[in-house]
C-alpha cells in the first residue's frame, strides 16, 4: 500500500475529482502550533505500491486543509492558519502559486469545501466563529456566516442541493444553511462536546454525519433531528474527522485522536466494520476516492500519508 | 507566542474527558485494540482522611476511653468536613486486630451510630494484622472500583489499653513439623532481633533510626503539621488514686520524646534477646487511636465539588518469611510501585510504618530509599502503632502531607510489615492542585 512521508505533520488529506492516482495534503510544522505549513500533490504509480510528490507549495503558516476544484482539474485551494485562503494552479509551477490570496478571516481557517453541483463557489470556516462564502470569479468573500459562537471547524456542501450547506462548530451546535436565506435554516445542538467535523450523505441528501470530542460519531437526519438515526461508539479519543462514501449509501469512515481510522455502516447492528490503527500520532484526515471504490486515504500527527483499499491493511507492503 | 499558546489550547479542548460517560453500547469489532481508554471518571479518589492522636496503652490520655468512642470521632469527622450525607456511604470497612471478633464488629457498629449513621449504612471489620487498617482502605477502594457502590470509608481502631497482645488458647502439636508454621509464633521482638541479625543492622543504626522519629515527630506537632489530620477527641481521664472522673480533649499524640538522644537510647537493655539490639526505645510504641479515609468515586466527588486530597493507585499484600517478618515493606513496595507504572525513584513521599527500627532501616537501605523522603514527620517509635489503626493513620498523615508539598510530591507510599509474614503496601497520587484534567499524557 503506498505511503507518503512528509516533513510535516499531516492535517487533511484529498482525492482529486479529475485523477484516479492523484490527491492533495495539508501538512503543517509543530503539529500545526507554530511555523510553516505545505501542500504536497502526490501521484500514486499505476499498479506498483508506490506514491511520488509531483509538486509542492510552502506557507508561512499551518495548513488546516485543501480541497481540490471540482470544474478545474489543476486547481487547489488551502485554509492557512494565518487566516488567509490561498488558491493554487498545479498546472504552474510553483513561483506562480499561489495565483490568489485571500485575507478574510480574522483567525485560523480550518476547513475549505468546494461547490459540487454549482462548481464555481466554496466555503471556508474559521476559529473566527464564521463561514464564509467565496466565488472564484469575486475578489472578496460574497458572504459571512455569523451565527456561530466558537470556531467552526468544517462546513460542508450538501452533494445535491448547490445552495445548501452544513457547519459543525465548538459551540456545539450543527447548522444547516441556505445561502438565499439571511440566517440558519435549521440548528441541531447535535452534542454535548465541541464538534469537529460533519458531513452529508451522498445518496440522501437529508441525512448527515457528526464526529465529536464526545468520542461519537451521530447520524442524523433533517426530516427528524431531535434524536439522532444512529450514536456510534468506539474511538477512544475525540473523532476529527467524519466522511460519508461515495460508493455506498451507508458507510462512514472517520479519523480519532486515539490514532486509528474506522469504518461504520450506521444502519447495521453493528455498525463498526472494521479499524484500521495504522498510524502512530493523532489521526486527523481521512478520505474516500470517488473515482475508485473502496480506496481511502489517511494522514496524521505522525506525518505519513497511507493510501490504501478497504478491507486490507494500509501497512502491508 | 500568543498564538501558538492560543492554538495548543484548542487543541487541548479536543482531548478534555467527556465527563458524561456514555451508558449507551459500544460498537466492536475483531480489529479492536486491546486496551480501552483511560476513563479519569472512575478513579477512587480521597476527599478526607482524619486520625485521633494516637496515646500509650494503659498510661496515656486515652486509658479510660471506649474504643468505640475513638472510632466514632473519625467517622464524625469525615461527615462534618466534606458534609457528605451519611446514608450516602455505601460501607464502613474498619481494620481492628486485638479486639475480639465479633464484639469489636458490634462496637464498630455502635460506632457509626454514635457518630450519625442510619442504620441503613453497614459496616464491617477486617483483620490482616499491622496492615488492617491499610487493607480497610484498600477493600473499599476495590469494591468502589467493581461498582459496589460509589462513597465509601476506609477505617481503623484499636486500643490496646483494652484489648493488649497475647496468645490464647493452646497450640496444635502440627506446629513442630512446619518450621514456618512455628515461626509464626515468634514473638514480634524476636522477628526484630532476627532481621537485625540476618541482615547485620547495628544497634547504632537502629537507636538513630529512633532518635530521627523522635525528632521529626516533635517538630512536626510543634509546627502544628498534625492539626490538620487529627480529630480532637472529647473523652474523660479517670485519677487512678482517686477514681475522680475529669473531662479532657485529647488533639496530640503523647507518646513523642522530643529529649530522645543516642546517649540516652544506649543506656537502654535489650527487652526479647540478652545480647540483642531491639528496645523499647526502639521499637514501636503501644498505642490506642483510630483513623478512617473517605473515598468515592472521582465522578462524584467533582459532582459534589468536593477538594480531591488524593487518588487511590495500587494496593499490594505479598508473604514473606514469618521469622524475619518486618522485610514486608521491601517486598510489597516494590510490587505497588510496580503495579502503577511506576518506578521508586518516581515515588516522592514514604510512609513506612516502624514496627521495630531494625525492620524500618533493613527496607530503607534495601529499597535505596532517600531518608528524605520517608516519614518526613517521624513514624510509629515516635507516634505509636495502634495495630490495626495505623494503615488509616499513615494513609492521612502521608496525604496532608503531599497536600502541604504541592507540586513537589505527586507520588506517596504506605506500607508496613505485618506480623507472621507479609507485607502490604499502597500507592497514592496527589489529587489537587494538579494540572487540569487531560487525557494528554506528558512525555
Amino acid at each position: 500500500m503506498p505511503v507518503f512521508k512528509a516533513p510535516f505533520n499531516g492535517y487533511s488529506v484529498k482525492f482529486s475529482p479529475f485523477y484516479e492516482s492523484r490527491l492533495a495534503v495539508a501538512t503543517a510544522q509543530n503539529f500545526g502550533i507554530l511555523g510553516n505549513g505545505r501542500i504536497h500533490v502526490l501521484e500514486l504509480a499505476p499498479g506498483a505500491p508506490g506514491v511520488t510528490e509531483s509538486v509542492s507549495y510552502d506557507t508561512a503558516d499551518a495548513v488546516y486543509d485543501v480541497c481540490w476544484s471540482e470544474s478545474h482539474d489543476s486547481v487547489l485551494i488551502a485554509a492557512i492558519g494565518d487566516g488567509s485562503v490561498k488558491i493554487y494552479d498545479t498546472a504552474l509551477p510553483p513561483p506562480s502559486n499561489p495565483i490568489r490570496s485571500f485575507q478574510e478571516h480574522a483567525r485560523e481557517v480550518q476547513s475549505v469545501d468546494y461547490n459540487p453541483t454549482r462548481r464555481d463557489s466554496f466555503l471556508t470556516s474559521s476559529w473566527d466563529d464564521t463561514v464564509k462564502l467565496w466565488a472564484m470569479d469575486r475578489p472578496a468573500s460574497v458572504r459571512t456566516f455569523k451565527e456561530h459562537a466558537y470556531c467552526v471547524y468544517q462546513a460542508v456542501w450538501n452533494p445535491k442541493h448547490g445552495d445548501v450547506f452544513a457547519s459543525a462548530s465548538g459551540d456545539c451546535t450543527l447548522r444547516i444553511w441556505d445561502v438565499r436565506e439571511p440566517g440558519s435554516t435549521m440548528i441541531i445542538p447535535a452534542h454535548d462536546f465541541e464538534i469537529l467535523s460533519c458531513d452529508w450523505n451522498k445518496y440522501d441528501d437529508c441525512i448527515l454525519a457528526t464526529s465529536s470530542v464526545d468520542k461519537t460519531v451521530k447520524v442524523w437526519d433533517v426530516r427528524s433531528y431531535r434524536v439522532p438515526l444512529a450514536v456510534l461508539n468506539g474511538h477512544g479519543y475525540a473523532v476529527r474527522k467524519v466522511k460519508f462514501s461515495p460508493h455506498r449509501r451507508s458507510l462512514i469512515a472517520s479519523c480519532s485522536y486515539d490514532m486509528s481510522v474506522c469504518l461504520w455502516d450506521y444502519m447495521v447492528e453493528d455498525a463498526l466494520v472494521g479499524r484500521y490503527d495504522h498510524h502512530t500520532e493523532f489521526a486527523v484526515g481521512i478520505d474516500m476516492s470517488v473515482l475508485v471504490e473502496g480506496l481511502m486515504a489517511s494522514t496524521g500527527w505522525d506525518e505519513l500519508v497511507y493510501v490504501w483499499q478497504q478491507g486490507m491493511d494500509p501497512r502491508a507492503s | 507566542m500568543e498564538k501558538a499558546t492560543e492554538r495548543q489550547r484548542i487543541l487541548l479542548r479536543h482531548l478534555q474527558p467527556s465527563s458524561s460517560s456514555d451508558a449507551s453500547l459500544s460498537a466492536s469489532a475483531c480489529l479492536s485494540k486491546d486496551s480501552a481508554a483511560y476513563q479519569y471518571g472512575d478513579d477512587v479518589v480521597i476527599v478526607a482522611a482524619q486520625r485521633t492522636a494516637l496515646c500509650k496503652a494503659k498510661r496515656g490520655s486515652f486509658k479510660d476511653t471506649f474504643p468505640d468512642e475513638l472510632l466514632a470521632s473519625v467517622l464524625r469527622a469525615l461527615i462534618e468536613k466534606t458534609n457528605v450525607n451519611p446514608s450516602e456511604v455505601g460501607d464502613i470497612v474498619v481494620g481492628t486486630v486485638l479486639g475480639p471478633g465479633s464484639q469489636r464488629a458490634s462496637e464498630c457498629r455502635m460506632a457509626a451510630f454514635y457518630a450519625g449513621f442510619p442504620e441503613t449504612v453497614p459496616i464491617r471489620t477486617v483483620n490482616r494484622q499491622c496492615s488492617s487498617g491499610l487493607q480497610a482502605v484498600a477493600d473499599v477502594a476495590a469494591a468502589i472500583k467493581a461498582g459496589f457502590y460509589d462513597i465509601g470509608i476506609g477505617a481503623g481502631l484499636e486500643s490496646m489499653t483494652t484489648n493488649p497482645r497475647g496468645w490464647k488458647g493452646s497450640v496444635n502439636p502440627n506446629v513442630k513439623k512446619f518450621e514456618q508454621a512455628h515461626n509464626c509464633l515468634l514473638p514480634m521482638g524476636i522477628t526484630s532481633e532476627n532481621v537485625a541479625h540476618r541482615f547485620n543492622v547495628s544497634r547504632e543504626e537502629q537507636d538513630q533510626a529512633a532518635v530521627d522519629s523522635h525528632r521529626k515527630a516533635a517538630s512536626a506537632t510543634a509546627s502544628g503539621k498534625f492539626k490538620d489530620e487529627i480529630t480532637p477527641v472529647k473523652t474523660k481521664i479517670v485519677d487512678p488514686k482517686t477514681g475522680d472522673e475529669k473531662p479532657i480533649t485529647v488533639s496530640v499524640d503523647d507518646g513523642i520524646r522530643p529529649n530522645t538522644t543516642l546517649s540516652g537510647l544506649a543506656k537502654l537493655k535489650p527487652v526479647f534477646k540478652e545480647d540483642g539490639t531491639t528496645t523499647a526505645g526502639n521499637s514501636s510504641q503501644l498505642s490506642d487511636g483510630a483513623g478512617a479515609v473517605l473515598l468515592m468515586r472521582r465522578n462524584v466527588a467533582m459532582q459534589k465539588g468536593l477538594p480531591i486530597l488524593g487518588v487511590f493507585r495500587t494496593f499490594s499484600a505479598v508473604g514473606v518469611d514469618p521469622a524475619i517478618m518486618g522485610v514486608g515493606p521491601a517486598v510489597a513496595i516494590p510490587a505497588a510501585v510496580k503495579a502503577a507504572g511506576l518506578e521508586l525513584n518516581d515515588v516522592d513521599l514514604f510512609e513506612i510504618n516502624e514496627a521495630f527500627a531494625s525492620q524500618f532501616v533493613y527496607c530503607r537501605n534495601k529499597l535505596g530509599l532517600d531518608a528524605e523522603k520517608i516519614n518526613v514527620n517521624g513514624g510509629a517509635i515516635a507516634i505509636g502503632h495502634p495495630l490495626g489503626a495505623t494503615g488509616a493513620r499513615c494513609v492521612a498523615t502521608l496525604l496532608h502531607e503531599m497536600k502541604r508539598r504541592g507540586k513537589d510530591c505527586r507520588f506517596g507510599v504506605v506500607s508496613m510489615c505485618i506480623g507472621s509474614g507479609m507485607g502490604a503496601a499502597a500507592v497514592f497520587e496527589r489529587g489537587g492542585g494538579v494540572d487540569e484534567l487531560c487525557d494528554v499524557r506528558k512525555v
